[in-house]
C-alpha cells in the first residue's frame, strides 16, 4: 500500500512539473531546458523556510512561488531577447550557472552532503504533516488545483496569446498585445509552479541534494511532456504518468535493477525519437512542436 | 606558475576546437542542434578503450574507434535525421530527436561497459619538464595529433572539392540545391567528417582523463559554448573559441578554483549571446 501511495505522490510531483513545463514550452515554444533549476530553486528555498521558520503551509507556499517566480524573470529577460537555439543555449546556461552555485557554495546550500533532516509540511498551526497518507492526501489535493487551474489558463485569453506567439509574435503586437509582458508570465508561472513541486519533494523525502536537479533531470521532463503531448492538459498528465510507472512495470516483469534503470532510459529515447518522427505533437497533444 | 596554466588552458583548447568543430560539421550545415554528437563522443573513448584493452597498438585501436564513430554518426542521419528532414520536420522537432538518439546511445553504453568510470591510459604518467613547467606525455600527443588533425581539416576544407561543397552548404542550403548538387551526400559528408572529429577529440581526451557514459555532455556543452563565442558560420571560430574558451577556464582555475569554471564559462556564454551573438568573427546576421 505505501509503495502504491509513494508512486502516487511521485507522480502528483512531476504532473506539476510537467504541465508547468507546458506552459512556456508546449503552449508558447520556447524550448527552455532550465525547468529543473526552478524546481532545485524551490526545493532549496523550501528547505530554508522550513528549517528556519514554523509557518502554515499556503503561507511557505506561497513564499516559495512567489521566489522561484522571481529568479525566473532572467530565463525570461532571456526569451524576449533571444530566439531559436540561442534561447535554449541561455536556458541552458542558467541551468548549469544554477546547478553549479547549489553543488559548490557550500555555506548555504551544503553542497555536495545535501540538506538532511526538513520538517515536515505544516498545514494550520500546531497540525503536522507526518506520514506518507497525509503526504499522499495533500499532493493530490495540489496536483488537481494545478491541474485545474493549467486547463483554466490554457482556455483563457492569456493561454490563447501564448499560442499566438508561437505562430507569430509579431502579429501579436500588431494587435497590440506584449508578447514580451506574456512571455515573463509564462515563464513566473511555470517556474512558481516548479517551485511548488520542489517544496512537495523537500519537505516529503525530507532530503534534497543538487544531484536531483541537474541537467538530466531537465531533459527528463521535457521527455515526459514531449512524449505525453504538448499543449493540452492531458498531454503533460499522461507524460507525467508514462515516465512514472513505465520503471515500475520494469520491475514487475522482473529486470535487475542495475540493466532496469539504463533499460528504461533507452525506451524513453525510443520513444522519443519514435513520436517525433510519427507524431510530433506528442501522444495525446495537440499541438505540433513549431519552429 | 601562470605559464604552466596558459599550456594547460591551450592544450584544452585545442581539444575544444576538435569537438566543436565536430558539433558545427552539423549544425552549419544542417541546422540540427546535433545532442547526439555527446553520446558519439562517448562512443569513440569506449571503442577506443575496448580494442586497447584487447591488446591492439594505440594508433591502430583509434583508428578503428574514429571509423566506427564516423559509420554511427552516418547511421544517426540515415535513421533519423533525414527522415525527419524530408518530412519537413522542423528544427526543434530534429532537436528532440537528437535528445532521444543521446539517451539511447549513452544507456546502451552502460549497459555493456558499466556506468563506472573506466581508465584508459594505466600505469605513471611520464612527462617531460622546461623550467618548472611540467607537460604530461599524454597532453603532448593531445596537442600533437589535436594541431595535425586541425591542419588537415582545413587543408581539405580549403582545397577539395567536397570541402568546397560543405562550405557551399553551409552557407545557403537553397542555393546549393538550385545549383544541382546533392544536399543528402553532402550532409551524410558532413556527419561522417563530424563523427570523425568527435572521435579524435574524444579519444584524445579521455586517454588522459578517464571515462564514462554520461561525460559527453559537459564536454559538449563546453564545445557549443566554444563554438558560439567563436562565431557561428566559420569552422576557423571553433578554433579560435575553443582556445579563448580553454585559457579561460585555465585562468579561472589559476585564479580561483576548479568549482566555478562552469559559472563563469556560462557567464561569458550569456555575455557573447546578449551583446555579440555573431562571437568574434561569425557573419553578422539576424538571431533567429
Amino acid at each position: 500500500m505505501e509503495y502504491i501511495l509513494h508512486i502516487i505522490i511521485t507522480l502528483n510531483i512531476y504532473v506539476t512539473l510537467v504541465l508547468a513545463a507546458n506552459l512556456p514550452v508546449g503552449l508558447a515554444n520556447l524550448l527552455s531546458i532550465c525547468q529543473a533549476a526552478f524546481y532545485g530553486i524551490g526545493a532549496y528555498f523550501s528547505a530554508y523556510i522550513l528549517m528556519h521558520w514554523n509557518l502554515p503551509f499556503i503561507v511557505v507556499a506561497g513564499v516559495v512561488m512567489i521566489l522561484t517566480g522571481l529568479s525566473s524573470l532572467i530565463v525570461s529577460f532571456a526569451s524576449i531577447r533571444l530566439k531559436g537555439d540561442y534561447f535554449v543555449l541561455a536556458s541552458l546556461a542558467f541551468q548549469m550557472i544554477v546547478f553549479t552555485i547549489l553543488y559548490n557554495w557550500i555555506n548555504i546550500t551544503r553542497g555536495p552532503y545535501g540538506i538532511s533532516g526538513i520538517p515536515g509540511i505544516k498545514l494550520f498551526g500546531k497540525v503536522s504533516m507526518s506520514g506518507i497518507f497525509d503526504y499522499f492526501v495533500l499532493t493530490t489535493i495540489v496536483s488537481s488545483i494545478v491541474i485545474l487551474l493549467f486547463d483554466h489558463l490554457k482556455k483563457s485569453p492569456f493561454g490563447r496569446i501564448l499560442t499566438a506567439i508561437r505562430s507569430d509574435e509579431l502579429e501579436v503586437s500588431s494587435l497590440g498585445r506584449n508578447p514580451a509582458e506574456h512571455k515573463n508570465y509564462a515563464f513566473f508561472i511555470s517556474a512558481a509552479f516548479s517551485g511548488l513541486a520542489g517544496l512537495l519533494y523537500a519537505s516529503y523525502i525530507s532530503y534534497i541534494d543538487p544531484t536531483s536537479f541537474t541537467l538530466d533531470e531537465s531533459i527528463f521532463i521535457l521527455t515526459a511532456l514531449f512524449i505525453g503531448g504538448i499543449g493540452n492538459i492531458k498531454g503533460p498528465v499522461f507524460g507525467a504518468l508514462f515516465v512514472v510507472i513505465l520503471p515500475e512495470i520494469l520491475r514487475f516483469v522482473g529486470l535487475p535493477e542495475m540493466i532496469a534503470a539504463n533499460l528504461r532510459q533507452i525506451i524513453y529515447g525510443l520513444v522519443l525519437v519514435i513520436i517525433m518522427y510519427y507524431r510530433p505533437q506528442g501522444i495525446m497533444g495537440e499541438l505540433k512542436i513549431g519552429n | 606558475m601562470i605559464l604552466q596554466f596558459l599550456i594547460n588552458g591551450i592544450i584544452t583548447g585545442i581539444l575544444y576546437s576538435l569537438s566543436a568543430i565536430g558539433f558545427a560539421l552539423v549544425y552549419n550545415t544542417t541546422r540540427v542542434f546535433h545532442i547526439a554528437a555527446a553520446a558519439l563522443y562517448v562512443v569513440a573513448a569506449y571503442i577506443f578503450l575496448a580494442f586497447h584493452d584487447f591488446g591492439l597498438p594505440f594508433y591502430i585501436s583509434g583508428i578503428i574507434a574514429i571509423v566506427t564513430t564516423a559509420g554511427l554518426s552516418i547511421l544517426t542521419e540515415l535513421m533519423v535525421y533525414r527522415p525527419l528532414y524530408r518530412r519537413k520536420a522542423s528544427l526543434n522537432v530534429a532537436m528532440i530527436a537528437s535528445i532521444g538518439i543521446m539517451t539511447i546511445i549513452i544507456n546502451a553504453i552502460a549497459l555493456i561497459f558499466g556506468n563506472e568510470t573506466k581508465i584508459l591510459n594505466k600505469g605513471n604518467q611520464q612527462a617531460l619538464t622546461f623550467d618548472g613547467i611540467i607537460i604530461t606525455n599524454p597532453q603532448i600527443l593531445q596537442a600533437g595529433i589535436g594541431i595535425i588533425s586541425l591542419i588537415f581539416f582545413f587543408i581539405f576544407l580549403r582545397f577539395s572539392n567536397f570541402g568546397l561543397k560543405i562550405r557551399a552548404l553551409s552557407n545557403d542550403t537553397t542555393l546549393f540545391e538550385i545549383s544541382g548538387f546533392n544536399v543528402q551526400t553532402t550532409r551524410l559528408i558532413a556527419y561522417m567528417l563530424s563523427g570523425v572529429f568527435l572521435a579524435v577529440g574524444s579519444c584524445l581526451t579521455f586517454y588522459d582523463i578517464g571515462i564514462k557514459p554520461q561525460a559527453g555532455m559537459p564536454v559538449l556543452i563546453n564545445a557549443m559554448v566554444a563554438m558560439i563565442i567563436g562565431g557561428i558560420g566559420r569552422f576557423r571560430s571553433c578554433i579560435v573559441g575553443g582556445l579563448m574558451l580553454g585559457i579561460l577556464q585555465a585562468l579561472v582555475v589559476f585564479q580561483f578554483s576548479a568549482n566555478w569554471q562552469n559559472v563563469i564559462t556560462f557567464l561569458v556564454l550569456v555575455l557573447f549571446l546578449f551583446f555579440k551573438p555573431q562571437g568574434v568573427f561569425g557573419y553578422k546576421k539576424r538571431m533567429v
